[in-house]
Formats: structure tokens, C-alpha cells, sequence
């Protein structure tokens, strides 16, 4: 099998606030060469690196607002974040959890930090992603998968040298709970100093690398410090990382959907046509309502 | 100079040829203005028509309580501009603020009136535009005066499909003439009637 090679490593761009509540480095789709076709299915990627927050009574955040077309995937590192929804759903994603929340036809929703953990402040680190929806679930039921930290399937590393979090798709026959409607595969690899794991996917599959702390190696050659972006080519299937020092990576790889892509704000349909229709039902009160 | 709105604009809209719509854009200046600028004061000159070619403007007075309203909010491809100011030589009794970094083109009205001298087609576009102005205005006054707040929501959803998500409450409800309360009770009430579980 050939490699598949690093095309592309990225650094964050400057940071920006979603709301006042999420300090973040946006990947997908502003960086260059990183639009939404490039890494479709994953269409967005919003990256809170690590960032003190002072403690406030008043929980900082993101207000009511909606989406269609396409899931959610919040991965909290540090901190905790809680969430409400016009359907009447809400919970907390603590440390380590992953909520999944397919917006598909249209939710409102609100993301705040989680108040008792707002009232002491502390380090808040987070991704967020955006995966596409094929056209013909674009408009199904939303639906919430919670994916809790303790519950993920693990893959331990030889030598006690650390572990692969599955989070969706498969790692070496292990598979992760969250369901996706079209094949994707999300990890979390935790390397202690030294460690190597070795990755495979189609080359087809569209697949990227986020260093969540620590510095790692790919392919024993490319350099990726802390808090940067690798792009992986289309060109092969294998890749292995290895840890310079104790590191945490997220790994992206999704089968693209290849379908049009109309996006505006917070819809991300396959027409223009859809797009207006998405806002117009929006305006029109048809994604429910949410109190501020 | 082909790959703006405002090109597009002119193009779609005039049937003049070519040249003259280079003329005026080659006259117009370009410039960006952070969120929270203002592009006009109260008591200054209005020299320009502002065409938005990206971000987002709004206008607006402020009465003697201190109480701002909003008379126009101006996305991209809108024209704004005080015709009071800028016609007939009087400052201007309105503020033009940027609500999102926005970049307009600057088109003096002292342009605008030597063109139309002297291009037939510019003087029909200048019109059309003058009387789609007035229009707007229009049917804004009926608005104010006869429609429901619910009537009002709706239909500045259908002139700016989007501002619902780019602007507080709060400016929307100054636009409608309604406090943001009532704008919240319309919205809960819209959601109650059409959102399907």
C-alpha cells in the first residue's frame, strides 16, 4: 500500500470570538487551500487551542441561532460547555465528551460554558466541526448522539505507549459508537513521548490531522508542533504519527460526498434555491423557538 | 475592475454601454470601514451614495430623549444615502454606521448628475433608482402606520432575508417601530403557528 504523504501543514490563524464565549482559530473552510470541498464531508473547523478563561457568574457563550444541512461535532478538551435546543434537548459536554447533534432539517440552539465551571474559569479547549449531510438526509429528524468519554472504544498502543480513542468509524477492528450517515472515521490519538501509530484509509478519503497538544511527526519526516493543521494528499493510504513528546491528536478521514455546496451563515444546503428557502423558513418561525 | 457587486449591478441594471460604466466606477472610490464607524453625522454634509459591496450599513436618527431609529439598514447591492443631504445641500439630520466591517463604493452625486446629462441610459437608471427609493418609502410609511407588528416582521424578512441573523433584536425592532419584546412575543408566536414537530 503506498503512503499517503502530508500536502499541506497549516498554522492557526488569528483567533476570532464566536459569541464571547469561544476563543477560536477557524481551519475549515478560511485557511488556505482548506474550503469546503477540500475536506468534504468536514465542511468547518472552528479550533478554541487552549485559552484561560477568568471566572464569570454570567456563563459565556453563543446565543440562540440556527442550523441546517449538516451535524455538529463539539470535542471538548478542556472545559465544559452546555447546550440548549428548540426541540426541548439540552446537557452538558464535559471533559473528554463528544455531542453529536445532526441539525439536519433545522435546529435553534444555544452553547454556553457550563455555569458552575464558568463561576471558577479555568483552561477551555475545544473543536468544532461541521460534517456535511448527503442531500437526501439533508432535511431528516435532528437527532443528539451524547458520546461520553468513559464509554468511547479504546485501542491500546504496544509497550503501554498510549491509546486511540474512537470516537466514529474504525481503529484496528474496534469501532466508535457515534453512527454518521456517510463513512467517516474520527480519532483522538494520545501518544506518550516517543510512541508511533500507524493509520490506514482509503486514499480517496479526504483526511487531516489536528495536534490538540504536544508535537508530533508524520511519516517520520514532516514536522506538525501544537495547535497546527495537517492536510494529508489524496496520493496513498498509510501514514503513521509519531509523538516527539506526550501528545494528544485529533484524525479526521471522511469518504467525500461530492455533492454542490451552497452555504450561507449557519445553513449549508446543495442550491442557492435551498439556501433562500432555509432562511425564509427560519424568519418564518418553522425551526421553533428558543428563548435567548 | 470586474468582479464587483456593484459591476454586476450596473451591468444587470443599465443599458448603457460599457464605457460609461467604466467611467463612473473609475470615479468612484473604494473603502473599508471597521463595525461601528460611522460613514455620515448628524449636522454634516452628505457627499455620496454609499453602494455596499460587502458588509452592512445602517441609518439612523436620534430623537431629543436620546432614543435612536432606524429609518434603513443597507446589505450588500443596496444604495444609501441621505437625498435631503445630498440633493438638496442641507446637513444631515441622519448618522450612516458601519454594523459589520463593510467595504462601499462612493459614488458623488456630482457624478451621477454629469453622467446622467449626457447618457440617456444613465438618466433612466438614475430614475429607476430615485423611484425605486421612493417605493421603499412608501410602503415603508404604510407599514408604520397600518400593519401589525407580526405584518411588519414578515415583511422585512422578505426585503432582508438574512438580517435576522446578522443584527441584534434589538436594531430590528427599532427598524419596525416596535419594542424588542413585542418583536420576541411575534417571533414565539410565528414558531407556535408553523414549526412542526
Amino acid at each position: 500500500m503506498a503512503t499517503k504523504t502530508v500536502e499541506l501543514v497549516v498554522s492557526p490563524r488569528e483567533p476570532h470570538f464566536v459569541g464571547d464565549g469561544f476563543r477560536v482559530h477557524n481551519f475549515i473552510p478560511s485557511a488556505y487551500r482548506l474550503d469546503m470541498q477540500r475536506m468534504d464531508p468536514v465542511i468547518m473547523m472552528d479550533y478554541n487551542s487552549r485559552y484561560y478563561f477568568e471566572p464569570s457568574e454570567i456563563p459565556k457563550g453563543v446565543g440562540v441561532h440556527p442550523h441546517r444541512g449538516f451535524e455538529t461535532v463539539t470535542i471538548a478538551y478542556k472545559g465544559k460547555v452546555e447546550h440548549h435546543d428548540s426541540g426541548g434537548g439540552g446537557g452538558i459536554i464535559g471533559e473528554g465528551d463528544v455531542q453529536w447533534m445532526t441539525a439536519a432539517s433545522g435546529v435553534l440552539h444555544k452553547e454556553f460554558h457550563e455555569k458552575e465551571w464558568s463561576k471558577k474559569g479555568g483552561d477551555f479547549q475545544m473543536v468544532q466541526l461541521w460534517i456535511n449531510l448527503p442531500a437526501k438526509d439533508k432535511m431528516s429528524t435532528p437527532k443528539y448522539q451524547s458520546i461520553e468519554n468513559a464509554a468511547m472504544s479504546r485501542y491500546k498502543l504496544e509497550n503501554n505507549s498510549g491509546e486511540i480513542e474512537i470516537i466514529a468509524g474504525e481503529y484496528e477492528g474496534l469501532k466508535g459508537s457515534a453512527s454518521t450517515f456517510t463513512p467517516l472515521h474520527l480519532f483522538n490519538a494520545k501518544l506518550k513521548k516517543g510512541a508511533t501509530a500507524n493509520f490506514s484509509f482509503p486514499n480517496n478519503y479526504n483526511t487531516a490531522l489536528l495536534v490538540i497538544e504536544g508535537d508530533i511527526k508524520v511519516n517520520s519526516t514532516e514536522e506538525a508542533p501544537t495547535d497546527h493543521f495537517v492536510l494529508m494528499a489524496n496520493d496513498g493510504e498509510v501514514f503513521t504519527i509519531e509523538a516527539t513528546n506526550d501528545a494528544i491528536v485529533l484524525i479526521l478521514s471522511g469518504e467525500p460526498i461530492n455533492e454542490p455546496i451552497a452555504a450561507h451563515g449557519p445553513f449549508v444546503m446543495n442550491s442557492k434555491q435551498e439556501l433562500m428557502q432555509a432562511f425564509d423558513d427560519f424568519n418564518k418561525g418553522k425551526f421553533g423557538y428558543l428563548e435567548d | 475592475m470586474n468582479n464587483f457587486r456593484l459591476t454586476t449591478y450596473l451591468t444587470s441594471n443599465i443599458g448603457a454601454d460599457k464605457s460609461i460604466i467604466d467611467q463612473l466606477l473609475s470615479h468612484c472610490a473604494i473603502r473599508q470601514y471597521k463595525k461601528g464607524d460611522f460613514l455620515l453625522r448628524q449636522g454634516e454634509k452628505c457627499e455620496y451614495s454609499f453602494f455596499v459591496e460587502n458588509g452592512l450599513l445602517r441609518q439612523f436618527s436620534i430623537d431629543d430623549k436620546g432614543k435612536e431609529h432606524i429609518i434603513q439598514f443597507a446589505p450588500e447591492n443596496w444604495f444609501m444615502s441621505d437625498r435631503e443631504s445630498v440633493y438638496f445641500n442641507q446637513p444631515s439630520t441622519y448618522f450612516i454606521q458601519a454594523l459589520e466591517y463593510t467595504t462601499v463604493f462612493l459614488v458623488a452625486e456630482t457624478l451621477l448628475l454629469e453622467l446622467a446629462k449626457t447618457d440617456a441610459a444613465f438618466l433612466a437608471f438614475n430614475n429607476k433608482l430615485l423611484h425605486n427609493h421612493i417605493r421603499h418609502l412608501q410602503r415603508r410609511i404604510t407599514q408604520l402606520q397600518s400593519a401589525t407588528a407580526e405584518e411588519r416582521y414578515l415583511y422585512f424578512t422578505k426585503i432582508y432575508p438574512d438580517l435576522t441573523l446578522r443584527v441584534p433584536q434589538i436594531l430590528i425592532a427599532s427598524y419596525l417601530g416596535i419594542t424588542p419584546e413585542s418583536l420576541s412575543r411575534v417571533r414565539k408566536e410565528l414558531a407556535g403557528k408553523n414549526h412542526k414537530k
